[in-house]
């Protein structure tokens, strides 16, 4: 088999300009859909997941070994400098430490059971950007003492402003009832962001000092591009062994939402399915009528001493430069509509309403994964050859003298 | 052995039948045949006579039901396809009546392209296109794709691409069918001319007295029989023995079958 076949097989396609540019069109129009499909899908899914992530929860996080299912302050970190030189090794620079238990917060007037997560205010703007959530009066500076910040639905519940003083109520380290008064700085809202009831939010050093957890903390959130998630979670994974850390993906604390976006994205992967039985379906029908059009021609190559497999290729090779014409047009008009979407970016508030419940912002800036563009693309080359399949094997099946004499 | 190797084709009680439905047709009926190297030999018939499927059994496109085909000393008979193809591009050359050009390629891409199947550089294969094309006389043509040649044209470029690949021996199958008869001579002047002076045998079937005319040998074929030309006349064998039916698909023979049982019944 001579390569020359394969560009036999490109100028056949010059034979009916008009019936290729067609099919080279359908196929462009259809992938150009998918891919900015999946360009707004995974700007959806980026835009979530990176609120998700920088609202509370980091990327990941380092606690002790059962804290996340049972978080008790006896599961504190003792010494943490071992982390930070995992961190360090791991080329993570935007971590901070957290002391989290649960507490009763009382105004004059009500209480109310909550979370309390106390924070370092030098180093959890490097992780989450709560402190952009922050409605009435201020976030947390170093230096703040017994303050503390609350969510706007507990605020208000609670019958408290900024200004006004809270106890929280927690047992310490050793199981002792304490209890402190804070003095409310400010108040967060992240509309349906799950922040704001039930969270109160302190200085780090306050807390420790109230619970008797001097330099102590219970955990570690880390934030890293998505990109190195896995392979930074594998590294502290591996350098933390054996100290009774456990190191957990944003995916392993809160499954759901990663269930959600896998899901959305099965459903991207069943119009995919479609787009492709069409593509299929177009390109089959170009080729077999091209083919039955062709017959005689196919007679004079194999008498001309082209072999079978030959002309197989030939005919094969037709599809494939259709669908690489395809692709490139469709690549070129995909890749075009996301860039062109995510400099204006898509406003969703006119359909959705408040999507801050979803954790995203109504503004949404298509992001092409490329993962899923390589996939998308090597699907509809994969489709647009099997197309050329059974057109090229009936090529291939011919008798030259029969398809000689064919009109 | 000696004298297979004298004869470039050695054709030996050649049979081949068609069948219409259940109606056999007999094309060739004990055909022998020897064609030396550097004739130029015109095979002269009807419509029907047989001649192109004798052309297309000796051109390896055609199995005949029985006898012996032996071209350049190679016996094609039980050769697979492929086989057969190979043995078509290195030794054979085809020049059809309805010139069979390929549509999208040019007059030189035409005879270039037969030099690339055998696995030639493609520089070289243009070169010999160039040459080929200005050998029929159309070297200013080359560019021109077969729908911007005039028949004539066409059938010069066929001729050309026939000779590009310098094979033992070209077949002509009606090549001035489809030409005025002022091209169809030229035409034949033209292979006649290329016969002396490359030497490449050729054997053309044509029922154009031009044609017949400018024959070096002639054989006339009649009811798929060769009538002249020096070869031993054969009693035609009885049709039962002439056309052997072919093996039908396994569906095909059932249909039959149901069918038949239906008109019994």
């Amino acid at each position: 088999m001579k390569t020359v076949v394969l560009w036999i097989g490109f100028r056949n396609l010059t034979g009916d300009p008009r019936r290729t540019l067609l099919t080279v069109s359908a196929i462009a129009v259809g992938l150009a859909a998918l891919v900015f499909l999946w360009g707004f899908n995974d700007g959806l899914h980026r835009n979530m997941l990176g609120n998700f992530q920088s609202t509370l929860v980091g990327s990941l996080q380092i606690h002790r070994q059962g804290f996340f299912s049972n978080p008790e302050l006896a599961r504190h970190i003792e010494k943490d400098a071992p982390i930070l030189a995992a961190l360090k090794a791991a080329g993570v620079g935007r971590w901070t430490r957290r002391l989290e238990t649960y507490t009763l917060v009382a105004s004059d007037s009500a209480t109310e059971g909550s979370f309390l997560i106390a924070m370092d205010p030098r180093t959890e703007p490097r992780v989450t950007r709560l402190g952009e959530k922050v409605t009435q009066g201020r976030f947390f500076r170093p230096g703040d003492e017994y303050v503390c910040v609350l969510g706007a639905a507990s605020a208000r519940n609670l019958g408290v402003g900024v200004g006004d003083s809270v106890v929280l109520v927690a047992y310490d380290r050793f199981g002792a009832l304490t209890a402190e008064d804070f003095r409310l700085i400010g108040i967060v809202s992240g509309g349906g962001l799950g922040i704001d009831r039930g969270l109160v939010l302190t200085p780090l050093g306050a807390a420790q000092e109230m619970l008797d957890m001097q330099g102590r903390i219970t955990d570690i959130p880390i934030w890293v591009p998505p990109e190195r998630l896995e392979t930074v979670t594998g590294q502290l994974r591996r350098a933390l062994a054996g100290r009774d850390l456990e190191v957990l993906r944003w995916y392993d604390m809160f499954p759901v939402m990663h269930e959600w976006v896998t899901l959305h994205n099965a459903f991207l992967y069943l119009f995919l399915g479609i787009v492709l039985l069409i593509v299929l379906a177009g390109v089959v029908n170009t080729l077999l009528v091209s083919m039955l059009e062709r017959i005689r021609e196919f007679g004079i190559h194999l008498a001309l001493g082209n072999r079978r497999l030959g002309l197989f290729v030939m005919v094969l090779s037709e599809s494939l430069w259709l669908g690489l014409a395809g692709i490139a047009a469709g690549v070129l008009g995909g890749i075009g509509l996301v860039a062109l979407t995510a400099h204006t970016g898509i406003d969703l508030s006119l359909l959705l309403g408040d999507t801050q419940r979803f954790y995203v912002d109504p503004l949404v800036r298509p992001h092409l994964d490329l993962r899923h563009l390589g996939q998308t693309l090597a699907a509809v080359l994969g489709i647009t050859l099997a197309a050329g399949l059974y057109p090229a094997w009936r090529a291939s099946r011919l008798s030259p003298v029969e398809a000689l004499r064919h009109v | 052995m000696n004298r297979d190797k004298r004869h470039l084709i050695e054709v030996r009680e050649l049979y081949k039948c068609y069948w219409v439905g259940s109606v056999p047709y007999p094309a060739l009926n004990g055909v022998d045949l020897r064609v030396q190297r550097g004739e130029f030999l015109v095979i002269a018939g009807r419509s029907g006579s047989g001649k192109s499927t004798l052309l297309n059994c000796l051109g390896a496109l055609e199995r005949p039901d029985s006898g012996q085909v032996r071209v350049c000393g190679e016996d094609l008979g039980a050769w697979d396809d492929d086989r057969r193809a190979d043995f078509r591009l290195r030794h054979l050359g085809f020049v059809f009546q309805a010139y069979n050009l390929i549509r999208v390629l040019s007059a030189r891409e035409n005879v270039a392209y037969v030099c690339q199947l055998q696995g030639l550089h493609r520089g070289e294969c243009m070169e010999r296109a160039d040459y080929w094309l200005e050998q029929v006389g159309i070297g200013y043509l080359g560019y021109r794709r077969p729908d911007q040649l005039s028949g004539g044209q066409q059938q010069r470029v066929a001729v050309a691409r026939a000779l590009a690949t310098g094979p033992d021996i070209v077949l002509a199958d009606e090549p001035t069918a489809n030409v005025d008869s002022k091209t169809g001579r030229d035409l034949i002047h033209l292979m006649q001319d290329l016969n002396r002076r490359f030497g490449t045998t050729f054997l053309i079937a044509s029922h154009d007295p031009a044609v017949i005319q400018a024959a070096g040998r002639l054989l006339r074929v009649e009811d798929g029989r060769i009538q002249g030309g020096g070869v031993t006349y054969r009693p035609p064998r009885p049709l039962g023995l002439v056309c052997p039916r072919p093996r039908r698909p396994l569906w095909e023979r059932l249909r039959l079958k149901w069918r038949e049982h239906r008109r019994r019944h």
